[in-house]
């Protein structure tokens, strides 16, 4: 009789079959942020493992993914068709943070479970709500990482900022800035370079003048990318430190030489190198389910958040509810995933789960994890 | 210096501006079609020339030409196939069919490269003139020798040959044209063919000096449409002088004024020219005879 209650009840949940577990992934699969979706794909090749290992109390994870080509609007109706719809059981998706803090009304609402796969605003989960959760390092946890990289450059006097002026590049930017300053460094310009520009002349003349020892970029793939051939146009030679959304391999690939990104550095999340020996059974797992897909910094990085739920759901149990996972995601503590450089911890209280980020550079043209300025981790 | 320096590579991105406002421009005067999907014609050249040179390993230069025969030939059949055929109908048809088809465009640049941002092989990168603090980029070079080569072809053929006095002449008046046997059907065909093919050629060349994806076209709609609004509605040297100076503006608004405002540049030139000189600056206001 208690079995069939038990059953019954994971019956009523959305998304919970006798046999599989229905979760929504969001990802920006087109637009110019696509690459981002990578963090997405990987997830998925994820829980695809999970499945191959019996998956979680006899039931597979049954992914939906929804592209919202990282646009609030396109957010909106992805996530209601998801949880509407789809009647999905949670959600564990997202890289624009932007289309995160559009769609955060929706899902407060709705009360389902939502993991945060790759977006990076803290203000998507803080303050604390009781069904979301931060699966990877936030911005103001890297904001922290790249001040105190940049301030570990001996010498440091002069800092200029670019930026986008929206909330994603804010969530970086400020935190780096607020801890530069109470290392009594200010910046000496800040500039805004809007997504979408194909130029960045005006902002590049300016920070030229600015004569800075260091720049924090807070900018998407494709103006980093442009930003940084325009430096090397007018031989503009300071160090850059750019965001976690960028990644070393791809703005290699998209400015075409090592000169203009040998002094290009972003936050590294990871517990290794990419093609480190602690990432290799990540970077195989995605591999094993998309062949065709390149391991960049963005391909594993929702796997940790995916560690998690996927435990929490086995601490749950058969008689899964939303309520019983909600409270499994908040006990988890000190939580090891293997593939972040940080444990994840998630109380009712803090909801911002990984809070410890390296910084990759390029070091004799090789992509190394580095401590501080020149010192190799 | 500064100042020098922003205008010059204003200029460059204000001649990529002139030949899209220009493509624009061409469709417009020869059948009053606004064309909203013409950023998508940009976009589909550069992607032609990605195709050819990245994945056929064909030479740019033969790739290049033959994305522009290929836009040439696509504008043509957007023509023929399409806007021809609701000609009897309301203007707003037109835009909803300009807006459909620039959409499936990029529909079809998403099923392939959705989840990229493509790098194009660095083929402007020449080493730049240094004239002591002054820096003229390679790129810049290339683009303002092959704009000025284009447009300089476009105003030979339109205003000196007999082909051109034929199309200046169905452009005035096409009842008029058509009474002395100038087929207008295949002037428009042409005229959509040369519109593409315009757009293309700016796409190609603004391809390599950023990066490429599906979105690509948007932002040079809008420059393209703040461009031709500046250089007035139908003007074709009014649309290259509106590209240019919009190019320079925005680098000395981002210089001088603040970065902030590079990006509504575009929109405030053409709020205020709509607001203070509808015409623009070398459009004439049409009279009617009533």
């Amino acid at each position: 009789m208690a079995c069939f209650f038990a059953v019954n009840a994971a019956a009523q949940q959305d998304g919970i079959t006798p046999n599989s577990i229905k979760i929504g992934v969001m990802a920006p699969l087109t637009g110019n942020a696509s690459s981002y979706s990578k963090a997405q794909i990987g997830l998925d090749a994820y829980y695809k493992w999970v499945n191959d290992q019996g998956g979680i109390h006899g039931r597979k994870i049954e992914t939906v993914m929804e592209d919202y080509a990282c646009d609030s609007t396109k957010g909106v109706a992805a996530v209601k068709k998801l949880i509407h719809q789809d009647k999905v059981f949670m959600l564990h998706g997202n890289s624009c943070s932007a289309v995160a803090m559009a769609i955060k009304p929706i899902v407060i609402e709705a009360g389902i479970p939502w993991v945060i796969a790759h977006a990076a605003n803290p203000n998507i989960s803080t303050p604390p709500v009781k069904n979301i959760f931060h699966g990877v390092p936030v911005g103001k946890t890297m904001g922290i990482a790249m001040g105190q990289f940049v301030a570990s450059k001996p010498g440091l006097a002069r800092v200029a900022v670019i930026s986008h002026t929206d909330d994603w590049a804010k969530s970086y930017c400020g935190p780096a800035t607020e801890y530069l300053s109470s290392m009594k460094v200010k910046p000496a310009i800040e500039v805004a370079f809007e997504r979408g520009q194909t130029d960045s002349t005006a902002q590049t003349l300016r920070i030229k003048q600015a004569n800075p020892d260091f720049i924090i970029a807070c900018l998407y793939e494709a103006e980093t990318a442009i930003f940084l051939k325009d430096m090397k146009k007018y031989a503009v030679n300071a160090p850059v430190m750019g965001t976690a959304g960028t990644d070393l391999e791809n703005t290699l690939k998209r400015v075409g030489d090592l000169d203009t990104v040998a002094n290009y550095y972003v936050p590294h999340m990871y517990a290794d190198n990419l093609d480190g020996p602690k990432l290799k059974k990540f970077a195989d797992i995605l591999k094993k389910y998309y062949p065709n897909e390149t391991v960049t910094a963005f391909s594993l990085i929702s796997m940790g958040g995916g560690a998690a739920v996927v435990e929490a759901l086995k601490r749950a149990g058969r008689d899964l509810t939303r309520e019983k996972l909600i409270a499994e995601l908040d006990k988890t503590k000190d939580f090891q995933t293997g593939v972040l450089a940080g444990p994840i911890t998630w109380t009712s209280s803090d909801r911002d789960g990984v809070k410890e980020v390296a910084v990759a550079g390029f070091v004799k043209g090789k992509p190394t994890v580095l401590k501080s300025w020149g010192k190799p981790l | 210096m500064f100042a020098l320096q922003l205008a010059l590579s204003g200029l460059a991105q204000g001649a990529i501006y002139a030949l899209v406002a220009l493509s624009l421009c061409v469709v417009y005067r020869s059948t009053t079609v606004v064309n909203f999907g013409h950023g998508d014609l940009v976009m589909a050249g550069a992607f032609v020339v990605y195709v050819m040179v990245v994945l056929a390993g064909l030479p740019f230069l033969a790739s290049a030409f033959a994305a522009v025969v290929l836009l040439f030939i696509l504008g043509l059949c957007i023509e023929v196939g399409l806007i021809e055929r609701i000609k009897a109908g309301p203007h707003i048809g037109f835009a909803l069919m300009c807006i459909g088809f620039g959409y499936v465009l990029r529909g079809i640049a998403r099923a392939g490269w959705g989840r990229e941002v493509l790098p194009m092989p660095r083929v402007l990168d020449f080493l730049p003139l240094l004239m002591g603090d002054l820096v003229v980029t390679g790129d810049s070079l290339v683009i303002f020798a092959v704009v000025a080569v284009l447009l300089g072809a476009f105003f030979l053929l339109f205003y000196r040959s007999s082909a051109g006095r034929v199309m200046q002449a169905v452009c005035q008046s096409e009842r008029g044209a058509g009474l002395v046997g100038i087929n207008v059907r295949a002037f428009h065909g042409v005229m959509w063919g040369a519109g593409a093919a315009l757009g293309a050629a700016g796409g190609v060349l603004v391809a390599p000096i950023t990066l490429l994806h599906p979105n690509l076209g948007a932002i040079f709609l809008i420059k393209g449409f703040a461009a031709m609004t500046l250089g007035g509605f139908g003007s074709f040297g009014g649309a290259v002088a509106g590209g240019l100076i919009l190019g320079v503006a925005e680098q000395l608004v981002g210089g001088y004024v603040s970065t902030k405002m590079i990006d509504i540049t575009a929109y405030l030139v053409i709020i205020l020219v709509l607001a203070l000189r509808p015409n623009g600056l070398f459009g004439r206001a049409i009279a009617e005879r009533v």
